[in-house]
């Protein structure tokens, strides 16, 4: 089953770490696109149909929102997707175990995912599940 | 003598804690900065050979997945040697227990072997790394270097490291080697985020992270030029930075009574 119309935007400013989801989920169909910072994802956003938006936390705000720290972008990047674009589903994949910030970004709608500790293809499962409704193994 | 008033020790009390809670936010901090550093390679590691084993993912595409494994793998060993470095430094600061066991090394073949370890991680962005043999000669000619080689080598990695982590895409590092009438030195330079004046005088402070540097690359443990800087005083010599606008030039300088 072909997903192409589904597009999944990984932002991730160590794009080796989301590359090897990425390839499976070209491989079942979807189309994928990276970006390292949270400005280039933003602008990616205003012009484009996303699916699902797969974040990491800390990783670099860009040159559109430089007063933010960049521990700390995630959790601004996934308020403002939520207030301006309500219909794209969001899963965080990071490594913070602060579970007052994961508790924040679970009652923004967003599914938490510590890096390393989801087997892949489970990840790769949730996203499908994300961006269609239905899950494939 | 005269007795503390309680109000006075309350206070000096209430200061205690609160620096204490200061150094407990700073040791979380760290601690996950340590944590995401080890984790996130590991955790690429292994998906890239989950994704290698998975049949869906095709074979065109492995062979990158083979080459970031080997790239995880160096920055994971890089890490953990700094750690214990880390640790071992400490021990040395409070104990004053180390003792210099130095080795004559040939410092152009240990450049070239450092180059090599970082140069996949390097291709990633699109960068290369250029041994100036010509420099090396001129400098050296057929003399050694007595040093610690597996700290002085640990040194030139974390300059390295920063090089590549912050260096423009499409650039060229060049690792070279320079000297004066008391000196020689490794000297590596390139060209990326901008070095201010006042990141300059703290750059080799332990934990200290250039807010640039933040912004490009958001996990750091801020202690690979701090750790330089503890090696090359130790070797009685020195680590000294120039910049000009762009481009930076790290120097490891050690005195020439070394050459051997």
């Amino acid at each position: 089953m072909s997903h192409y119309r589904h597009t999944i935007l990984f932002v991730d400013d160590e794009p080796f770490f989301t590359e090897p989801l990425r390839l499976l989920l070209e491989a079942k169909g979807f189309n994928c696109v990276s970006f390292t910072d949270m400005s280039s994802a933003i602008d990616f956003l205003d012009q484009n149909d996303v699916s699902v938006l797969v974040s990491d936390i800390m990783m670099p705000s860009g040159d559109a929102f430089p007063g933010i720290d960049s521990s700390e972008t995630g959790f601004h990047f996934v308020s403002m997707v939520r207030k301006e674009f309500p219909d794209v589903r969001i899963i965080c994949l990071s490594v913070i175990g602060d579970q007052s910030k994961i508790h924040k970004l679970k009652r923004q709608g967003a599914l938490y995912l510590r890096k390393g500790e989801t087997p892949l293809d489970t990840a790769a499962s949730l996203i499908e599940s994300k961006a269609t409704g239905v899950t494939s193994f | 003598m005269n007795e503390p008033q309680p109000a006075t020790l309350k206070a000096e009390n209430e200061q205690l804690k609160a620096e204490l809670a200061q150094v407990k936010a700073a040791t979380n901090q760290y601690l996950q900065n340590v944590a995401h550093q080890l984790t996130a390679p590991l955790g690429a590691i292994k998906w890239s050979i989950e994704a290698l084993k998975d049949p869906r993912v095709p074979l065109s595409r492995k062979s990158k997945l083979l080459s970031s494994i080997y790239s995880q793998a160096t920055i994971l060993v890089h890490l953990i040697k700094n750690f214990a470095l880390m640790s071992n430094l400490e021990a040395d600061l409070e104990l004053g227990q180390f003792r210099e066991k130095p080795e004559p090394i040939d410092v152009m073949k240990l450049a070239i072997n450092l180059a090599n370890d970082f140069q996949p991680q390097a291709s990633e962005q699109g960068l290369k790394i250029l041994v100036d043999e010509v420099a090396f000669s001129n400098v050296f000619g057929s003399k050694r270097l007595a040093i610690e080689k597996n700290l002085v080598a640990q040194a030139i990695s974390n300059v390295l490291e920063n090089a590549v982590k912050y260096a423009d895409s499409d650039g060229t590092i060049r690792v070279s080697a320079w000297s004066d009438d008391s000196h020689v030195g490794i000297v590596v330079e390139s060209s990326g985020i901008p070095i201010s004046d006042k990141e300059r005088v703290n750059i080799f402070a332990r934990g200290f992270r250039g807010a640039a540097a933040r912004q490009k690359v958001a996990a750091g443990t801020g202690i690979g030029l701090y750790l330089a800087s503890r090696v090359m005083t130790l070797h009685e010599g020195s680590i000294q930075l120039e910049t000009s606008g762009r481009v930076s030039r790290f120097a490891l300088i050690f005195p020439r009574k070394r050459l051997r």
